[in-house]
């Protein structure tokens, strides 16, 4: 047992220690070692620095590294918890986790507010979801009218917006979200439930090849 | 039939859809079973139609369903994460477009092009479900459809893959894209792709 841990340790050395993660997070420790597997794999895509870079995000996300787009930029600055630019293992496991089928209902009101308050002033104001809304439209190569695009907020903000004050405060998104549950749909991923099996097109290194580090 | 498939000549030699109909290759053959995407929740479009429609007076929507702005933002496709899990870029399995034209016209328009397309169509209200009967590449292709208020006399429809190969399915929705106002009705045959 006691080799094992240590050849464990030596593979992690530099990143959080899986086990801690697992305890943590919704993700088993083989699980966090099979999320170790993708880290490795995004994070030395553009510069081999044990760490996530906005571009290799992007990359990994798009397949193309230089594709800039404002909701991956939110995702990834949510996970940037210390606001480096990078995102370090212990980040990428937790960011993640919010999104599994089991990590509280809370957890993923409290993301999905912050991806969408753009500027980080606690409220989710009317030009921000304009903003994103324009964002999306572009996307998907739609056209609307401005005057469409207007109507489609106002009848928005109607019903989000209980104190009419032009934005969206948490409590107000608290009870929006929860009378409309498929706006919460993007915050789980049903696969994160079982990643070890799912994606198989992960190499997973055995533990003979990281001896030789 | 082996003089069939010996026939040098290409534009002479059987195809394998019509393979597929012979009596002899039928004899002992069982189609391959393919699996239905686990990852798209059909629980909605389900409910729907299993739910019981014991009596013949059914009370329809008079509109479809309105989408907020909120709606709209998280179809990005930036929110599918699962991107980073996989080595290519996953084709998309959705498609939609918007359309000027009154809900119930869309739905019966995508209707009247699927069943010459050889698809069989069960509606309710704004959703479909339309199902080929032609096998492609991996079983038969069958998409989910529905209809969105996005404005008044602004519509969304929205094309789910739920079944079948997802390259078919790109192929068949642009004959079911009125977005440019003409019917383009172009033959589900020709689209099918039957590899080696």
């Amino acid at each position: 047992m006691g080799c094992f841990n240590s050849k464990v340790k030596k593979q992690f050395r530099g990143h959080e220690d899986p086990i801690a993660l697992a305890s943590q997070t919704a993700f088993s420790v083989s699980e966090v070692e099979a999320l170790f597997e993708l880290f490795k794999s995004i994070s030395s895509s553009v510069i081999d620095d044990g760490l996530i870079s906005k571009e290799e995000f992007q990359l990994a996300l798009f397949k193309n590294r230089k594709k800039e787009n404002l909701f991956a930029n939110r995702i990834f600055d949510l996970f940037d918890v210390k606001q480096k630019g990078l995102i370090d293992f212990g980040d990428f496991v937790r960011g993640l986790h919010v999104f599994h089928p089991n990590a509280a209902q809370e957890e993923k009101v409290n993301f999905s507010f912050r991806l969408y308050d753009l500027d980080g002033t606690g409220f989710i104001e009317r030009q921000e979801v304009k903003q994103m809304l324009i964002a999306l439209l572009c996307e998907s190569e739609m056209k609307l009218a401005d005057e469409t695009i207007e109507s489609i907020l106002d009848k928005t903000f109607v019903e989000a917006d209980s104190n009419q004050d032009g934005k969206i405060d948490k409590s107000e998104w608290q009870i929006f979200v929860s009378r409309n549950p498929s706006l919460l749909k993007i915050m789980t991923l049903p696969y994160l439930r079982d990643i070890t099996t799912t994606f198989p097109s992960f190499v997973f290194h055995s533990e003979v090849d990281e001896v030789a580090t | 039939m082996t003089c069939a498939w010996a026939e040098s000549r290409k534009r002479r030699r059987i195809t394998i859809p019509e393979i597929l109909k012979d009596e002899w290759f039928k004899k002992d053959y069982k189609p391959p079973h393919f699996e239905k995407d686990d990852d798209v929740n059909l629980d909605d479009i389900d409910a729907i139609f299993n739910g019981s429609d014991d009596h013949l007076v059914t009370e329809s929507k008079e509109k479809p369903a309105s989408v907020n702005a909120f709606e709209l933002i998280s179809r990005s496709k930036s929110f599918n994460l699962e991107n980073l899990f996989e080595k290519q870029a996953l084709v998309k399995k959705e498609t939609q477009f918007t359309s000027r034209s009154p809900a119930n016209e869309i739905i019966s328009k995508i209707e009247e092009t699927a069943r010459p397309l050889g698809f069989s169509v069960q509606k309710k209200n704004y959703k479909m479900k339309l199902q080929g009967d032609r096998t492609g590449r991996k079983g038969q292709l069958a998409v989910a459809t529905e209809v969105f208020e996005v404005a008044p006399s602004l519509h969304l429809v929205e094309l789910r893959k739920t079944g079948g190969d997802t390259l078919e399915f790109h192929k068949a929705h642009s004959s079911l894209n009125f977005s440019n106002n003409l019917d383009i009705l172009r033959n589900l045959n020709s689209h099918l792709l039957i590899g080696p």
